[in-house]
This record gives structure tokens, sequence and C-alpha cells, in this order.
């Protein structure tokens, strides 16, 4: 087993929105920790994101939307996940997530919420220290 | 684990496809995938797309495996994108320009980081390749990191490689006439919907009209117009297939990746080899001599 | 501003700076421009107050684009409003014109940003949840009921769907009665700052521009009071750029959209005066002031200089801003309050023309009346509490600032030739030129964050434990259904050949390459759909899928 193999994660702007600021700087910071960062483009379907996501043998799903529909996409892409038999993969969201629904999405299976303003660094510590579920 | 994926693949299951293709491209269980796999269905077509970085070849090859779907052929896309020398992160962002077809299931998208250094694709990809040729994928589409030296090992890979070129001025052109003469089987000029594209048509084929130079195809495509994709395919039909066929270097390239593996495993054998050499007690070729027989032992 | 300096005190004072410590953080701007402890005459070499400065309402207009400024008139106060149906934003129109609010500024949803209708699997979700949603001109016309859009100056901000949303408006206008010439009011119709920052995309870059030419063509002959294009840098600040980035960016757009129109044969008097800009208000707020000066130089040297235009009002460039919805923090959301009066301040010192501040709880959702209605009460305070309007442009002649003006006109001059040198905007566009620019430059600012060179009150400095969360208005989710209802219901009243007519009408148009405006009108007054209109247009002009980075 190679110990140094790069974790695969894949960023997906789901929705309308096209705010790609936060997740261009994300998928920067990732790529230069070391990891290897897919990045599909804007406006990704729910099932165009769990194609990628299972085509790519991803270890990671990040969500980032800003629009507000999280409670509407979240639960379809890990549905959907569930259905394709990707529930290994990790799921964490960034965006704009008011506080009383992040408790919704932890518990619809989400590991993480990122808000804006997380240090690019947390982000990067979290994913090393659970590491890859698909390849564990 | 590996016994599972590989029944896996055989009832095409995609996701067993993916993971093998990780495993591959991580060098993990090499020999077994190899041996499992066998040698390469001849039939289906490997076609490298390169060229330089901004030349569209993502958008190329996005609308080929559209093209090709509309021809009934399945699609299996690799993309190689360059690794950072310093971290080993990558940033894969050939999606972006490629249909997303979330329902088909004749195409397949692959990104993978290709290593620093002069590498045109990622390592390990002639095994992929086998095993998607293997999965029943009808076409193979490689895009390279980008066009330069890395280039003939594409050329060992592909049974056919386009060549992208953009108008552009004439200089530019110049610096890529050795990359042209040497491995293209195709020439395009691609962005044909910009002004300039016949005059560097002209050119290219003046520059490839040489004597004693091979037969190769140039011609005008645009991915935004939707122009030129029937004469391409064509073209890449009939370009005269490389000799992927049996010949040795396949099991050559095997060889070395062997070495290459055995060397990362083993490489604490070699320290007093290259200590040797480093005080110059040995010269580089009986450095790599003595190199070479620890590592076949 | 050759003042001679005693330079004895000065080398006094060199000493003592170099003696103290440094400052505690970079003193940088936001942008990561270096800032010197101090400013003198040293630093305006050659300094000439009448090229550089003039006078307040003549050019260069470095002081202003009008003679008294805001001593004479206050700025327009134009609060961004939207979202639910028609029906809803119409009510809150009324209820800020009410409040004392002296323009509209109307706010669309996603999907009718995108060129999408409500009933479109894509929109699932977002309908009437940003802004409000307009499929046909029956949305158009509950929008401003009951409004007087020949006294009350109305802004729309849209672009991809922009000549269409224009041809609703239009028509209904027209339908009540309404005399066009008289009409105040802006289209935002900025297709190129889609490209490089916002990404609300449909056709490819050149379809797109001709298009949003249309619309400034047809104004400048129809409705002349209408500003047709709002050329806007807001976004490519909100994208994460530098200020000087948004500078050079939007006023190289604004040159095209000029360049574009001349190609009409149209003089360049006929519309340069009726193209208007749209600035962020970011924190830092001489950086934020030397821009919106160094815009207006910049822009009437070109307009006057390489245009030849002859009106001053062509040379005049007049700006709306709006504080910075990239610095509002979900943490400590109150404190979103002082960020947006200190960059309200900056906008009102820079000479802007209107303004619109943001409410403190804009991260979380939209704006609850009660956040408006402060955001609102900010630029009352600003207007007649602080005494900023009592002489104009009272930084002029500041060392700091003046050198920062100076300094922001020769770095966006430095991109003016870089855009050119990748073969003008087309080219730079599809060399990605803008967005890895404006990526770098927000990469630069996440790192200088997260090595804490820069501090944001509440999320990575002066944190509180226990926040208590703000009440943010809840969006109906019936919204979306009763929209899709309504939109139903137009689809089975109106008649289908009256629409197909007028959309055949629109693919001729366009492929004849006419000005589409007459044909949208009629489209509209067909009961035609943005969705089903854009998609007509597709037709000749191709989308624009992927490209987009
Ligand atoms: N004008 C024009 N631009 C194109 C065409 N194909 C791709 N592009 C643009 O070229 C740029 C680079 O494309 P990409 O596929 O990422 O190139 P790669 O780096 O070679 O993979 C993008 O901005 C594309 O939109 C084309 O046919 N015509
Ligand atoms: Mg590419």
């Amino acid at each position: 087993m190679n110990e140094q193999a790069p974790l695969r994660i894949v960023l997906a702007k789901v929705g309308l929105d096209g705010h790609d600021r936060g997740v261009k700087v994300v998928s920067r910071a990732l790529r230069d920790a070391g990891f290897h960062v897919i990045y599909p483009g804007l406006w990704q379907a729910p099932e165009a994101v769990v194609r990628t996501v299972g085509d790519e043998d991803a270890d990671w799903l990040g969500i980032s939307l800003l629009s507000g529909t999280h409670l509407t996409l979240v639960p379809r892409i890990i549905d959907l996940l569930k259905a394709a038999g990707l529930d290994h993969v990790g799921v964490l969201v960034g965006g704009i997530i008011p506080e009383a629904d992040i408790p919704k999405l932890h518990e619809m299976g989400v590991s993480r919420v990122f808000g804006p303003g997380t240090p690019m660094t947390d982000i990067i510590t979290y994913l090393r220290s659970e590491g890859s579920r698909t390849h564990a | 684990m590996l016994s599972d994926l590989l029944a896996r693949l055989e009832e095409k299951d995609r996701l067993a496809l993916a993971r093998l293709l990780t495993l591959i491209s991580r060098g993990e269980q090499l020999p077994e995938i190899s041996s499992a796999i066998g040698t390469r269905n001849e039939t289906t077509p490997v076609v490298a797309i390169t060229g330089n970085a901004g030349v569209g070849k993502s958008t190329l090859v996005g609308k080929l495996a559209e093209y090709l779907r509309g021809e009934d052929k399945s699609v299996a896309i690799l993309a190689c994108d360059p690794e950072s020398p310093l971290t080993g992160g990558a940033l894969l962002g050939d999606r972006i320009r490629m249909p997303s077809r979330p329902d088909d299931a004749g195409l397949f998208i692959r990104s993978l980081a290709a290593a620093s250094g002069h590498q045109a694709v990622a390592e390990h990809v002639d095994l992929m390749i086998r095993l998607l040729a293997k999965f029943g994928f009808d076409v193979i589409l490689l895009e390279t990191v980008g066009a330069g030296q890395g280039d003939t090992a594409v050329r060992e890979l592909a049974d056919v490689v386009v060549l992208l070129v953009q108008p552009e001025s004439g200089d530019e052109l110049q610096w890529e006439k050795a990359g042209l003469l040497e491995v293209a089987d195709v020439v395009v000029v691609h962005k044909a919907d910009l002004a300039g594209a016949e005059k560097t048509e002209g050119q290219v084929k003046e520059l490839l009209s040489l004597p004693g130079s091979r037969e190769i195809a140039v011609l005008r495509v645009s991915s935004r117009t939707g122009q030129g994709f029937e004469a391409l395919w064509e073209a890449v039909m009939a370009a005269p297939r490389r000799g992927t066929t049996l010949d040795g270097r396949q099991l050559l390239r095997l060889a070395q990746q062997l070495l290459a593996d055995r060397y990362r495993s083993r490489g604490a054998a070699a320290g007093p080899i290259i200590d040797r050499w480093k005080a110059h007690q040995l010269d580089e070729s009986q450095a790599a001599e003595q190199l070479l027989d620890l590592l076949v032992r | 501003m050759a003042t001679a300096m005693d330079r004895k005190l000065w080398a006094r004072w060199q000493e003592e700076i170099e003696k103290s410590p440094p400052p505690e953080l970079p003193a940088t701007t936001v942008s990561g421009v270096a800032i010197d402890p101090l400013y003198t005459p040293d630093n305006l070499d050659g300094f000439d107050y009448d090229t550089e400065l003039g006078y307040p309402g003549q050019y260069p207009y470095t002081r202003g684009v009008h003679a008294t400024m805001h001593r004479g008139r206050l700025w327009t106060m134009r609060q961004f409003a939207g979202f639910g149906t028609a029906r809803q934003t119409n009510e809150r129109f009324k209820f800020l014109v009410d409040k004392g609010q002296t323009g509209l500024s109307t706010a669309f949803d996603l999907p009718t940003l995108m060129g999408l209708d409500s009933d479109d699997p894509r929109s699932l979700g977002e309908v009437g949840r940003l802004g409000v949603a307009c499929d046909t001109i029956d949305d158009m016309r509950q929008l401003f009921d009951g409004i007087d859009i020949e006294k009350l100056s109305v802004s729309m901000t849209i672009n991809a769907p922009a000549a269409i949303v224009m041809a609703f408006y239009l028509a209904n206008a027209q339908d009540r009665g309404f005399d066009w010439r008289k009409m105040r009011g802006t289209i935002q119709n900025d297709t190129l700052k889609e490209f490089h920052a916002q990404n609300e995309i449909y056709f490819p870059p050149e379809p797109s521009v001709k298009l949003a030419i249309d619309v400034v063509e047809f104004c400048a002959h129809h409705v002349p009071q209408w500003n047709p294009v709002s050329v806007s840098g807001y976004h490519i600040r909100e994208a994460g750029s530098t200020a000087v980035q948004e500078l050079a960016f939007t006023l190289a757009d604004g040159f095209h959209y000029i360049d574009q129109t001349l190609e009409r044969g149209l003089d360049v008097d006929q519309f340069a005066g009726r193209l208007s800009f749209f600035f962020n208000a970011h924190n830092d707020m001489f950086e934020e002031i030397a821009k919106y000066r160094a815009a207006r130089v910049l822009w009437a040297d070109r307009l006057r200089n390489h245009y030849g235009a002859k009106k001053e009002s062509s040379w005049k460039l007049r700006f709306h801003a709006q504080t910075a919805g990239c610095t509002l923090q979900d943490k400590q959301p109150e404190v979103n309050l002082i960020r947006v009066a200190y960059q309200a301040m900056a906008a009102v010192l820079g000479g802007c023309q209107s303004l619109h501040t943001n409410s403190m709880d804009e991260t979380l959702a939209l704006p609850s009346e009660h956040a408006v209605t402060l955001a609102l009460r900010t630029q009352q305070v600003l207007a007649y509490e602080t005494g900023v309007t009592n002489t104009v442009d009272p930084l002029g002649g500041s060392y700091f600032v003046e050198t920062l003006t100076r300094q922001m006109s020769e770095e966006a001059r430095r991109y003016f030739e870089r855009i050119d040198e990748l073969g003008g905007m087309l080219g730079a566009i599809d060399r990605g030129f803008f967005r890895r620019e404006i990526a770098d430059a927000a990469f630069a600012f996440q790192r200088e964050f997260d090595a804490g060179h820069k501090l944001v009150v509440g999320v990575n400095a002066f944190q509180e434990k226990d926040e208590k969360p703000l009440d943010i208005l809840q969006i109906d989710l019936a919204v979306e259904a009763e929209q899709v209802a309504s939109l139903n219901k137009v689809k089975r009243d109106r008649s289908a050949a009256d629409l197909s007519r007028t959309l055949d009408a629109v693919r001729r148009a366009a492929e004849a390459e006419e000005n589409l405006l007459p044909s949208l009108i009629d489209a509209a007054r067909a009961r035609a759909t943005v969705g089903e209109t854009m998609h007509a247009l597709a037709d000749v002009y191709g989308r624009c899928e992927g490209a987009v980075v």
C-alpha cells in the first residue's frame, strides 16, 4: 500500500450561482497542500456531481453553494451517492449556511461544514486527519 | 480485494473500473493487474491529443467525444494535468471543458496528474489503456499535459497522435517544427473560428512538405462552431496505425517500470553504490551497471 | 504642490521613524499595496493643480463630476431589492419609497439572471430566492404596478438576458401610457464582467456583446435618458480582484462597449454620456477614494483625447457604488453595520452619484425590513449628520490621496496595455487573462488572511464565544409553486401563433444581425418567456457552455 498517495477530492459548484471565488481559493490551497483536486466547473447538476465522484474514484466531495439552496441540493446529492454505491465518500459543504441548518446537514451525512472566513489550514488539517475512507 | 475488483470488472462495474485505475495510477499491484488484463485489444483505437497549454485540447477532446457518441461509439477519456513538483498536489481542471452526461454509460472521463519533470502523461497510462480497452470502450482519447519533451512516450502509447496548433504568429510555429515532424500523425489547426487559421494551415503544410517526410493530414477544426470533426475523425482513422503491435517495446516499457518500482522499494540497498559513485570510485556507467545488477537480482 | 520643506526637520522625523518599532501588521492596503508612513510634497513631484485636479465639474473631474457635488444635491439612496414573486417585490418597493428612498433597484432571482424560466429543472430551489422571479411581461407589469416610472428612476440588475428584460420593461411602460423619452433608469447590461467574474453567461462573448450594444443603440435613439449599460467593477472586486484590477478591467470593458457602439455608426457624443459605472466600496478607505478619483481621470482622458468626444457630458464618469458584500461576515453580524458605514463614507468622499448600503444580515439571508431600514439610515446619517457633504472633495490635495490616485492611474494604464497586447478585450478573455489575474489576487489575500497579516474582526480576531443568531427573513417555499403556476397560466392563455411568429422574427433578426429590440418587444407582447426567447437566440448565437474556469 502506497502511504504517500495523495487524497483525491472533487470540488463541485452546484446550483445556478456563479460565485466561484471560494471554490477556486480552496482548490489552490488544497493543491498546494498536496491534494489532487478535481474541479468540474460551475453549475453542476447533482447527477453530474455523482458521476464525477464515481469515475474519478474520489475520496472526498466538497460541495460549494452560496445561493441558499443547500437544503434542496445537498440531500439530493447524498441520496444519489448512496444509490450509486458511493456512500464511503466523505462529503463537505462550503459556503454560507445559516447556523440552524448545520445540524440538519450533519444528519443527512455531511461530515463538515466550512463557512466563509474558514482558514485554509482548517480544511487541510481536517482532511489530513480524516484521510481516506475510500482507500482505508 | 483485487480478485473481487477484477471479477466486478468482468461484470462491467464502473466503480471497479474507477478503483482499478486508482490502483494503477498509484503503482499498486501492477504485475497482478497486468496479467489479469492480458494484452491489449488491438482494435480499440487510442488517440492522443497534444499541443501547448491553452490550445484547446480539453475542449476538442470533449467535442470529439460528443461526436463519437453521436456515431454510437463509446469513449473513455484520460485527461492529464501537471502535478506540482514541490508538493505532489495537482489541480485537475480538464473536465470543465468536457461534456457532462451523467446518464450516458458510454462516456467515461478520468483526470490524472502527470508527475513533474518532462512527463506528457501520467505514469502507467499504458496499463490504464489496456484496462479501458478490456472494459469495452470503443475509442480511448488521451489528453496530454502539453506538447514538449515527453512526446516520444505519447507516440509509443497511442495509435494516432493528433497535434493541435492555433492561429498564431509564425514564430511560435517555428518552435513547434520539431514536434510537428516527430510526433504528429494528424495536425489540427484548432480554433479555426479565429482569424488567421487558413494562413496557419498553409504554414503547417509548408513545414510538413519537406522531402522525405511522412504523409500527415492537416485540417482546420473549431470546437466553438463544431466545424471539422467529421473530417478529423476520418483523418484519424485513415492515419497509419503506429506499431503498437507486439514488437518488444511494450515489454521494454514494462521492464522499465518494474525496475523503477523495485528501485523505489529497495532504494536503500543502492546506498553504497551511490556513495562510491559520488566519491568518484565508480564512473557513471559502472555505477549504473551495478545498480542494474542489484535490481535484477 | 511644490511646497518647500524644511529638510532639517524632515531628517529628524526620518531618524525617529527608523528608531521606532515597525508596524504590528504589514502596512498594506486591502489589495496588498505597501503604504509609506508619511506622504509629503516630495511624493507629488511635478504636481500641477490645474491639469491634475482642476475644479469640480470640469475636466479632468478628479474632484467630481458636478460643480457643487453633494453640497448641491445628495447622491441617490438606492437600495437593491427583490425577492419572491413580483407582487412581493412590488410591496417592498412601495415600502422603500415610503421610507424616503429616492430610486428603485431591482434584484432578479438566479434563474432569471441565467435566462431560465421558473419551471426549468435547473431552477429548482432557486425561484424567487435571491431576487424576484420574472418569466414574462406579466411579471414586469406586476413588479411596477402602481409606481410612477416617469418620476422615479428605476435600475434593473440583469445581464445575459438584459435585452429581453429591457424589452419587457419598455413594452409594459408603453402599454401603461408612459413616455419612453421621459423615463430614467439603468439596466446593468454589462456582459463582459460576467466573463471576467460573475459567471452569468449564456451566449459566447461576441454575440453577448452584440446583444448588449443593441440595447445601447436602441436607447440612444428611443429612450434617451436611460443608462443602457452600467459598466461594473463591483463583481470583479467581489470575485477577489485588487482595487486596481477593478478599476482597470471595468474601464477597459467600457472602452470595448464604446468601440463596438461606434461600429454601429453612432457618434460618440450620442451615447457616451449615458454609459454609467458601478463600483465596489471596499474596506480600505483611501484606496477606494483614490480608485474613484482615478476612474474619473482615466475615463475623461480617454473620451476626450482618444475618442474625440466633444460634449462634456461624454467625458464625465458617473457611478453608483455598493458597499462590498464580500466583507460582510456571518460572525457577529451587527459589526457589519460598522463596516458598511465606513465603506459608504469612502464612496461618498469619492464622489458617487448613487449608493447602495448592504444590510448587516445579507450574508445569511435576504435582508429583513429591520436590517434594510438600518442600512438606509446609515446613508441618511452620513448625508445629514456627519458634515461630509459641506465641501466638495475634502481630501483633494492630500499628499497621500493624490499619490495613490496617481499610482492607481498609472497601474491601470499598464493593464490597458497588457490587454491590447493580448489581442484586445475578446482576445484577453479567450486567453483567460482576467480570470487568472483575479484568482491570483483572491488567493494572495487568502494567504495574508491565513497568515494573520490581515485581521477580520470577529473572524480571525476578537471572536465571541457565544453568539446569538440574528432573526433572518425566511423565504416562503410556496413562492416557487406559485410562480410556476402563474407561468403555466400565461402559457395556457397566450396565443401560440403569436408566440411562434414573434420568436421566428427574433431568430431572423439575429441572423440578419439587426438590432433585436423591436422584435424582442413584439415577442414580449406575445408573452414569450425569458427562457423561450433565450432559446430562440441560442439557435443563432450558440451557447457558451463549460467555457468558464
Ligand atoms: N475561439 C476558440 N476558442 C476555443 C476553442 N476551443 C477552445 N477554446 C478556448 O481555448 C481556451 C483553452 O481551452 P482548453 O480546452 O482548456 O485548452 P487546453 O489547455 O489545451 O486543454 C479556452 O478559453 C477555450 O474556451 C475554439 O474552437 N475556438
Ligand atoms: Mg486541458
